[in-house]
């Protein structure tokens, strides 16, 4: 008898074996546990002090200030409605961002492929300097107060419109890299078919750019949802402006603000676990 | 076939290419023979415009490809190319590979680019890796699959760009035989190799280039028998010792 052959390992076993063999999911997450645990009990007692009979002038002012904060005049409909908008400019700001930045990437691709269409190359570069070169809030105030100064329109189109010329800057950076990284012989090898210029872009090398990058990409996403909070300066009722309209009629700043943290956390650790989803499959499938 | 008229090709101050006048007839296999750096990559390469002749003329078929106003992309229809790294589309199944042109040049339908895929896979003896991705093939398996690409759009005339350089010793042997068959059947070929044993079977021509010229050419017999140049003979002693 011999022995039976050894199994062929894949590729994707490989790479899967080098990952840390998983604890189980109490060991994994004991401290979250732990964490959350003394929340409940803090919240509990807070909420329950006075059935438990307990007179604890910290804990009552708490229950108060909750109250006050969330319940009362449904205030936390603000928080609601301000996550709404919130998400809303994102989703938009995001889309527009995608947009510009695969323009303005393939612009400066075409101008280093020479390319180049000149007027047009220089105004992207005009605006990938102006852009990355000011903050977005200035970027903001500018594009609302001056720009759409005398006009009347919807400020949470002004604020997508901002934060998505703002992020179409950073996402043009990521995407060209990721153009640029594809190996030359890909677009040698689809010329050499006869494939135009265009086509080979679209079929053969934006494919792989993307998938290089979709990380970053990713990234940016995040980066965009938090950096949305300052769209209060133009006075947008998004998710931070909201806890921060709460703290001024409650004049409790501990709660309201926790609160509006403790969303963008969830959302943001949301998004990253996607990310690294993804990451996970790409690697596995990373077919290079 | 293909006319070539006092070829130059400068990267900067480098001159690679120097006047090179060839001639290459239907149905002829030339192999291209040099020492490193003299040219021969640059030289087919300014065959499909891939690199931009400095000045000089290229004709294909009587189409003066280097004319400012020359559609390269349908003359490059009917030149194939094979690199030395494969340069396979990674994110694209083989049988993907291979039918991206045929359809997206709308020379096949969906199901005849597919159909025709098939019989080139059989051909090329790989049609049981129709559904992977290149990174589960082999690198003289990939090369294989880069000649059926290549053929997929039924090309007039191949060149092969030092096709088994990239490649273990053992895998060698399966890519020469199938570019053995395929210079069997007729079709007109260039190939730049440095496999001695592969120029005397299968070449009508062997040209041996140096430093951006043309040295010296003729069928294998005469120029690796009775070699003339000095710089030829100095190569062949170096190469034809392993
Ligand atoms: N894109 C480029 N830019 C600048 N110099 C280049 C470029 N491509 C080739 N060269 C130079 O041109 C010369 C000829 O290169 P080529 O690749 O044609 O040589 P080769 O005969 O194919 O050599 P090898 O056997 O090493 O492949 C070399 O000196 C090389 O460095
Ligand atoms: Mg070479």
């Amino acid at each position: 008898m011999t022995e039976p052959a050894e199994k062929h390992e894949s590729i994707e076993e490989v790479v899967f074996a080098y990952e840390p063999s998983p604890e189980p999911f109490w060991k994994r997450h004991i401290y979250d546990f732990i964490i959350a645990a003394v929340f409940l009990v803090f919240a509990l007692i807070t909420a329950f002090s006075p059935q438990l009979g307990l007179d604890m002038p910290f804990f009552t002012k708490l229950r108060t200030n909750f109250i006050n904060d969330f319940i009362v005049e449904n205030r936390f409909m603000w928080l609601v409605s301000g996550l709404g908008t919130t998400l809303i400019i994102t989703v938009m700001a995001t889309t527009l961002g995608l947009t510009l930045g695969l323009t303005l990437a393939i612009i400066k691709v075409l101008d280093y492929n020479g390319k180049r269409i000149f007027f047009v190359t220089r105004l992207a570069e005009y605006y990938l300097t102006v852009i990355r070169g000011t903050p977005v809030v200035v970027q903001l105030m500018i594009i609302y107060y001056v720009i759409f100064g005398s006009i009347s329109v919807s400020k949470i189109l002004v604020a997508a419109l901002a934060f998505g010329i703002n992020s179409g800057a950073y996402v043009a950076e990521i995407i060209r890299a990721g153009i640029l990284a594809v190996d030359r012989g890909q677009m040698e090898a689809g010329r050499s078919l006869g494939l135009t210029y265009g086509v080979t872009m679209q079929k053969i090398i934006l494919p792989q750019a993307f998938k290089n990058v979709l990380p970053a990409l990713f990234n940016e996403l995040i980066t965009l949802l938090k950096e949305t909070a300052v769209a209060g300066y133009i006075a947008v009722a998004d998710l931070a402006r909201a806890g921060d309209m709460i703290r001024s009629r409650t004049f409790d700043p501990l709660l309201p603000l926790f609160a509006v943290a403790a969303v963008y956390l969830v959302m943001v650790m949301g998004l990253t676990q996607v990310m690294s989803k993804i990451e996970r499959r790409l690697r596995r499938s990373d077919n290079r | 076939m293909i006319t070539v008229e006092k070829l130059c090709k400068n990267f900067g101050s480098l001159s690679v290419l120097k006047n090179i006048d060839a001639e290459i007839k239907n149905g002829e296999k030339i192999v291209i023979v040099g020492p490193s750096g003299s040219g021969k990559s640059t030289f087919l390469r300014c065959l499909n415009l891939l690199d931009q002749p400095s000045a000089g003329r290229i004709m294909v078929d009587d189409v003066e490809i280097t004319a400012e106003d020359c559609d390269i992309n349908s003359v490059r229809q009917k030149m194939g190319m094979v690199f030395q790294h494969f340069n396979l589309f990674p994110h694209l199944t083989v049988v993907e590979n291979i039918i991206l042109a045929p359809y997206q040049l709308k020379k096949l339908n969906k199901d005849d680019a597919i159909k025709r895929a098939y019989e080139l896979l059989d051909r090329v003896g790989l049609r049981e890796k129709a559904n992977e991705y290149p990174i589960k093939l082999s690198g003289g398996q990939k090369q294989r699959i880069a000649i059926a690409r290549a053929l997929a759009m039924n090309p007039e005339i191949m060149l092969f760009d030092e096709p088994t350089s990239a490649l273990d010793p053992e895998m060698i042997g399966e890519v020469l035989d199938v570019m053995q068959e395929l210079a069997e059947e007729g079709m007109t070929m260039v190939v730049v190799t440095h496999e001695m044993g592969f120029a005397r079977k299968v070449a009508s021509r062997v040209m041996f280039m140096d430093e951006g010229r043309i040295v010296e050419q003729g069928t294998p017999d005469e120029v690796f028998g009775n070699p003339k140049n000095d710089r030829t003979k100095l190569f062949l002693s170096k190469v034809l010792d392993h």
